[in-house]
């Protein structure tokens, strides 16, 4: 079985190559965290290092294990989430599958997709000494609340002298403005790349957007996304025009839930494909296309809003009706949440929004990283039962 | 009404000053069955086994209070809402714990007395003075009582009963107390742990106790006095400063690292240190391999024990126990 391969990977790659590059010559670099507000950075040319892409990096050469080890011997226990852990690891190790991240000059952690990154950073501040801002968004239950807003709204005012102490840089309105709205064209050539999932067939599967978020995540802000985006668009519009699907004689349209299995992505993307099954979206990627609206003339407070109200930051409630929205536009029949160890944010709460959701589903177990949480017999046969359930 | 809270970051002086009572919510003894249907088994079992009491009809709450402390707890409170006939409400404790986050809470207690109204109580002026000057009695007592013995059966029943009866028991209990001999000193740092058999191994052991557990030390450790207030909004400025000023718990950020130096300071006239934690408790794990390395440097020697509720066996643990005494006497 060969897997149909998009040559936008292939350019992707290159952007990535050049992103880790400068990192290697930025003069000032902050490590900050996936949800976070990234666009000050860049409007303050800060390069900012993505430790959750390095995870994610980690995971896709299959070395979760190996750098966790490093982490796990200095004390860190096998139950914190895997990111962390191989990050840490990688920290001790003094090396990784890149060579190591370049040394920070502050870290940045918002809470806005879970807790446990407040504490990460706490660990990396203590090994670092370097300083730590943390942006405070906190959890929108049922209502997103003007006071928190407001509260979140002054972090960023703070967050902004904070980095013109630590750089001795001044931040430009102007370039502020221009990052924001590359943002935005960024986000929504990248939207346009998953609502191309919506033909039948479908010319990508949810492994391809996957493969292929890193600049979305990280050069957020910057011209690359955008123009890598509308090109990766354009080869799917081929496909479209071709008639072609991504996966051969597409039968069953799935919705994948939580962050990838980073270390099985080719075994899951073949498993479905054999089976006439297409992953055709998922709720992870699609986290980064509602970034950033700028429908108030106080950008601050669109950017307060948009960074509380995201996915990993809202209740029950809200996550059932963005999937259930997923599900309706996507058309697809069934959904496959990996109930993921290393995420409780993202995990805890699967089994209620079984319930909540208009479509039929099913959970397996696995981690996003460590390999040794996966277990290849009981996925499978999981799989199978529900496949064939909705035949 | 009683209202269930699971964290210590909960003002219990509200929910009393509004005429209800506020009951900590522990795990229980019985296997947690029930819970699994509904969250993870890594969720840690302070998080099944308080939610398999709810479902099982053990608990004589009708509403509960949370906190976002925690990931677990912070998706908890949907679960508990959709699966129990309890209303439940969420209070958002900021993160960061400084200055600039204060007016933030403030706005969130001045929210939660509308939701305590709502509920059907009313906070008065009149009503929290007294609550404050309650619950400012009950901590001082039970710091009394520690520094003369801790005595963890009596902190957990407090937590679990009105403010009033909470006094008169650590009343009679002081009346009862008795200081030890001079024996070799164990600080216990955790999360939970609200079975007081443990503590007892360490007794037995040979050891005098003193603790940093949210259970024990830090459900009473505040250092904000009461003082005259004039309005209710007072009474609130007056919470935020108590509580942003409690026993820091490992859940939030200190700029100035409060929570280690706070550990450290209590270490001082220790002679060992247990980390007594809860199986995938992160908050404190990410904590402990830091900590126990500044730790080391005082020249500590430090245990780790790894608990999981309803305790499986306490003889292991009695032979751990015993071992590091070993090490320390």
């Amino acid at each position: 079985m060969t897997l149909k391969k998009l040559r936008a990977s292939d350019k992707m790659k290159q952007i990535m190559a050049g992103y880790y590059m400068m990192g290697n010559q930025a003069e000032v670099n902050g490590w900050v965290t996936s949800g976070a507000p990234v666009e000050l950075l860049y409007a303050m040319d800060i390069y900012p290092v993505y430790p959750e892409n390095h995870g994610a990096l980690i995971g896709a050469a299959k070395q979760g294990p190996y750098f966790s080890d490093f982490a796990e011997k200095r004390g860190f226990s096998r139950d914190l989430c895997s990111y962390a852990r191989c990050d840490i690891g990688c920290v001790y190790a003094g090396t990784s599958p890149i060579g190591g991240l370049p040394k920070p000059t502050f870290l940045f952690a918002c809470n806005n997709i879970c807790n446990t990154v407040v504490k990460w950073y706490q660990v990396l501040s203590r090994i670092f000494k370097v300083p730590l801002f943390v942006l405070d968004t906190p959890f929108v239950r049922k209502e997103l609340k003007e006071s928190y807003v407001k509260y979140v709204h002054d972090q960023l005012y703070e967050f902004v002298d904070f980095l013109e102490k630590v750089t001795g840089r001044e931040l430009s309105d102007s370039k502020l403005r221009e990052t924001i709205l590359n943002s935005i064209k960024g986000v929504n050539a990248y939207s346009e790349v998953l609502r191309m999932a919506r033909h039948k067939p479908s010319p990508l599967t949810c492994f391809d957007a996957f493969i292929n978020m890193a600049p979305i995540v990280c050069l957020r802000g910057t011209e690359y996304p955008i123009q890598f985006y509308a090109e990766m668009k354009e080869e799917l519009e081929e496909r479209v025009r071709k008639g072609e699907g991504a996966v051969d004689n597409e039968e069953i349209r799935l919705l994948w839930d939580n962050i990838p299995v980073w270390y099985r992505l080719k075994w899951f993307a073949e498993f479905f494909a054999e089976r006439n099954a297409c992953l055709v979206a998922d709720t992870y990627t699609n986290a980064w296309t509602g970034f950033v609206s700028m429908d108030k003339s106080d950008i601050f407070w669109s950017m307060a809003e948009t960074y509380t109200f995201i996915y990993l930051n809202i209740g029950l409630e809200h996550m059932a009706e963005a999937i259930n929205r997923l599900i309706d536009f996507y058309d697809v029949d069934g959904v496959v949440i990996h109930s993921n160890r290393s995420c409780k944010p993202y995990s805890f709460g699967q089994y209620e929004l079984q319930k909540m959701i208009n479509a039929p589903s099913v959970v397996i177990e696995a981690d996003m990283v460590d390999s040794r949480a996966f277990s290849e017999a009981q996925v499978e046969t999981r799989l199978e039962a529900f496949l064939e359930m909705l035949r | 009404m009683n209202v269930g809270y699971l964290c210590t970051y909960t003002p219990k002086e509200l929910i009393d000053a509004a005429g209800f009572t506020p009951i900590r919510i522990f795990a229980g003894d019985a296997q947690i069955s029930l819970a699994t249907a509904h969250i993870q088994s890594y969720a840690c079992s302070q998080a099944r086994g308080s939610f398999e009491r709810a479902l099982r009809g053990e608990l004589d709450v009708q509403a509960v209070v949370f906190t976002r402390c925690c990931d677990t707890l912070m998706r908890l409170a949907d679960i508990w809402e959709r699966n129990t006939e309890m209303k439940v409400y969420n209070l958002e404790f900021p993160t960061r714990v400084e200055e600039k986050s204060k007016e933030f809470y403030f706005n969130e207690l001045k929210d939660f007395v509308k939701v305590l109204e709502e509920w059907g109580g009313e906070v008065t002026l009149e009503s929290l003075k007294e609550s404050f000057s309650l619950y400012y009695e009950l901590e001082e007592k039970l710091k009394k009582l520690f520094s003369i013995k801790p005595d963890y059966d009596t902190a957990k029943k407090v937590q679990e009963m009105n403010v009033r009866d909470a006094i008169k028991l650590v009343d009679e209990r002081l009346r009862e107390a008795e200081g030890e001999d001079k024996k070799p000193r164990v600080l216990i740092t955790g999360s939970v742990c609200p079975f007081v058999e443990v503590y007892k191994l360490f007794e037995d052991a040979g050891f005098a106790l003193k603790d940093d557990i949210c259970t024990g030390t830090r459900f009473f450790t505040f250092n904000t006095p009461p003082r005259d207030i004039g309005s209710v909004d007072e009474g609130l400025r007056f919470l935020v400063e108590k509580y942003f000023d409690k026993a820091p718990c490992p859940t939030k950020h200190f700029p100035k690292d409060d929570r280690f130096n706070y550990v450290l300071e209590l270490a001082k006239d220790c002679d060992g240190v247990v980390f007594l934690l809860l199986k995938f408790c992160e908050p404190h794990f990410y904590d402990y391999p830091q900590l126990k390395e500044r730790l080391e440097e005082m020249g500590k020697k430090v245990l780790l024990l790894e608990l999981e509720f309803p305790i499986a066996s306490y003889e292991q643990l009695r032979t751990r126990i015993e071992a590091f005494y070993e090490v320390i006497a």
